[in-house]
């Protein structure tokens, strides 16, 4: 340093140091590299799949305007892929759910509770994919859950599930229930550590019995989280894809097919790019709009 | 403790822990001795449960499979993608967390936003975009994918820990005469360097589990592990488990130790920030 008065001024000597332009540029300057990238990665193919969604042909395109969106809006497949997506998305996120709270109500204020987490969280740090082929294997091919199943009792012989709709979308869940509970347990049993002991000690000097402290203080304190932790994994099974690809691939009729995998059957299966651009476009908007309100709404607390 | 009546309220919290922690476990525990059982224990006509174990399968795995070479594209793909997620990220994640600018909510909701993207939704345009560029199979291609698919939640972890900086120290170097990236350089980064290592984990972990865009990009010479596995089947001898049992471990127990590594850090990282763990 060697002029002491602007050490006594720093904003000042900043502003002698660069022009007023650079300063207000610089943090744009910062940020620019990965908007770009990640434009490049939304916008281009949100833009792509538009003018795609447009075309017909498997090699020669033509331009077909409306055509691929009328035609989908009344393809059967395209709207059963939508409710079971739905309807698989609401059954596993609320298992997910119910069984995470519990457990991690159960273990927060454990002795062991580092050692339970642990434990819990080993299904999660395996691929979906592997994931995927255990399931597949427990309960098809190596017939490990029908022949659990007999020797205690419940049943004789062999339970085929990939034959029904609700067993086969019984095994999807259980596969995504085993693998992802851990992620909105590990949040859970972090949000209630992080509260503060001392309310709960207060409350049960209260005489409040456990049930009571728990969802009359712990709750409600909860709130915020959950919401984060229930939209980061509800936007996951919504997108379910390897289990549907590895264990079902859509069987029986059609009935385990996600939104997701009915785009990637028709674009690299069927070779339609042009129909499943269209669902492409339906998707994105409905993302869009999805993670716009959510995303705002929910993380909001986190940006101030 | 927690109940009325203790000792009751112990035991059958303590049993409801048992009951999950075992249905976690012996999946896996199966699981394992898939990896260690010969060909024909596998699948037949009623489970076997205590099978002859063995490693000696594993060397005919790896004469007809390329392993060493999936292990190879994995690492390589999930290593180059977390750099590019860092290099780009920690300058936004910094600008987002120490500026005041026009547009800085609209631009971190957006850079968020994102991470809500369904892959399937881009899928066809990302396939037909490296087509064009000629880099579909290669581990470029997954590099630049797992990228963009991770570069928000780094952002936003890393922006989370940053808040965490007293600005004062900031003030003081500033007065000192340091220029506003050497302050990011040799204060901020090591600062908050545990945030960096939580992002980085995280993105790997996603970058390892990656299925739908890893299955359209690589079609031979590309496969990471992830992908790898669907193809391990072989004519008559139907789906070969051993080998995707074998395979599954391989990428399971480095992402362990990565994760016991920031275990602390885990429900924040995995909130992207929101939940201080």
């Amino acid at each position: 340093m060697t002029d002491v008065a602007l050490t006594l001024h720093p904003a000042k000597r900043t502003l002698v140091r660069r022009s007023p332009f650079m300063r207000k540029a610089f943090p744009y300057f910062l940020l620019a590299p990965a908007v770009i990238y990640l434009l490049g990665i939304t916008l281009y193919p949100g833009i792509y799949a538009v003018y795609r969604s447009t075309m017909t042909g498997k090699f020669k395109l033509e331009y077909a305007g409306l055509q691929n969106y009328r035609e989908l809006l009344v393809d059967n497949a395209f709207w059963t892929s939508l409710s079971n997506t739905l309807v698989l998305g609401v059954v596993t996120l609320s298992l997910e759910f119910f069984i995470a709270l519990t457990l991690a109500a159960l273990v927060y204020r454990d002795r062991w509770v580092k050692a339970w987490r642990i434990l819990f969280l080993l299904p999660m740090l395996f691929m979906p994919s592997a994931v995927s082929f255990l399931w597949k294997l427990l309960f098809n091919d190596g017939r490990v859950i029908s022949d659990l199943l007999t020797r205690a009792g419940f049943i004789t012989g062999n339970i085929d599930f990939m034959g029904s709709t609700v067993l086969a979308r019984l095994v999807l869940v259980v596969t995504d229930v085993w693998q992802w509970t851990p992620f909105l347990f590990i949040i859970f049993v972090a949000a209630l550590q992080g509260m503060d002991k001392e309310v709960e000690e207060a409350a049960r000097l209260d005489g409040a019995s456990w049930r009571k402290i728990f969802f009359n203080i712990s709750l409600p304190m909860m709130r915020p989280v959950i919401a984060i932790a229930l939209v980061l994994r509800g936007i996951d099974i919504l997108t379910m894809f390897a289990s549907v690809h590895i264990i079902t691939q859509g069987t029986p009729g059609g009935n385990t097919e996600t939104l997701s995998y009915f785009i990637y059957r028709t674009a690299f299966k069927s070779f339609e790019q042009g129909y499943a651009s269209a669902a492409s476009v339906l998707l994105l908007v409905a993302t869009i709009i999805l993670a716009q309100t959510l995303v705002r709404r929910f993380f909001k607390s986190g940006v101030e | 403790m927690m109940a009325a009546k203790p000792e009751r309220g112990i035991w059958l919290r303590k049993l409801v822990l048992a009951i999950w922690g075992l249905l976690c476990f012996l999946p896996i525990l199966f699981f394992a001795t898939i990896a260690l059982r010969p060909r024909n224990e596998i699948i037949a006509p009623r489970p076997i449960y205590f099978p002859t174990l063995t490693i000696e399968t594993w060397a005919k795995i790896m004469d007809e499979w390329p392993l060493i070479t999936y292990f190879k594209n994995s690492v390589m793909a999930i290593a180059g993608s977390v750099f590019i997620c860092l290099l780009l990220g920690i300058p936004a994640a910094y600008a987002l967390a120490r500026y005041k600018f026009r547009g800085r909510e609209d631009i971190g909701f957006y850079i968020l936003s994102t991470k809500m993207m369904a892959p399937a939704a881009v899928a066809i345009p990302i396939f037909v975009l490296f087509g064009q560029f000629r880099i579909l199979d290669t581990v470029w291609a997954l590099m630049l994918v797992y990228a963009a698919m991770n570069l928000s939640i780094v952002v936003w972890i890393i922006r989370s820990y940053m808040l965490d900086i007293p600005p004062e120290i900031e003030d003081a170097a500033r007065t000192d005469g340091a220029s506003d990236l050497r302050i990011l350089w040799s204060i901020i980064i090591p600062m908050c360097l545990p945030g960096i290592v939580t992002a980085a984990v995280i993105a790997a972990i996603f970058a390892m589990n990656e299925y739908l865009f890893t299955l359209i990009i690589a079609s031979r010479n590309a496969y990471p592990l992830s992908v790898a596995l669907a193809n391990f089947s072989g004519g008559s001898d139907g789906i070969i488990y051993n080998a995707i049992a074998l395979v599954s471990f391989m990428a399971f127990f480095p992402i362990l130790l990565l994760v016991i590594l920031i275990q602390n850090h885990l429900s924040r990282g995995l909130t992207m920030g929101a939940v201080k763990g």
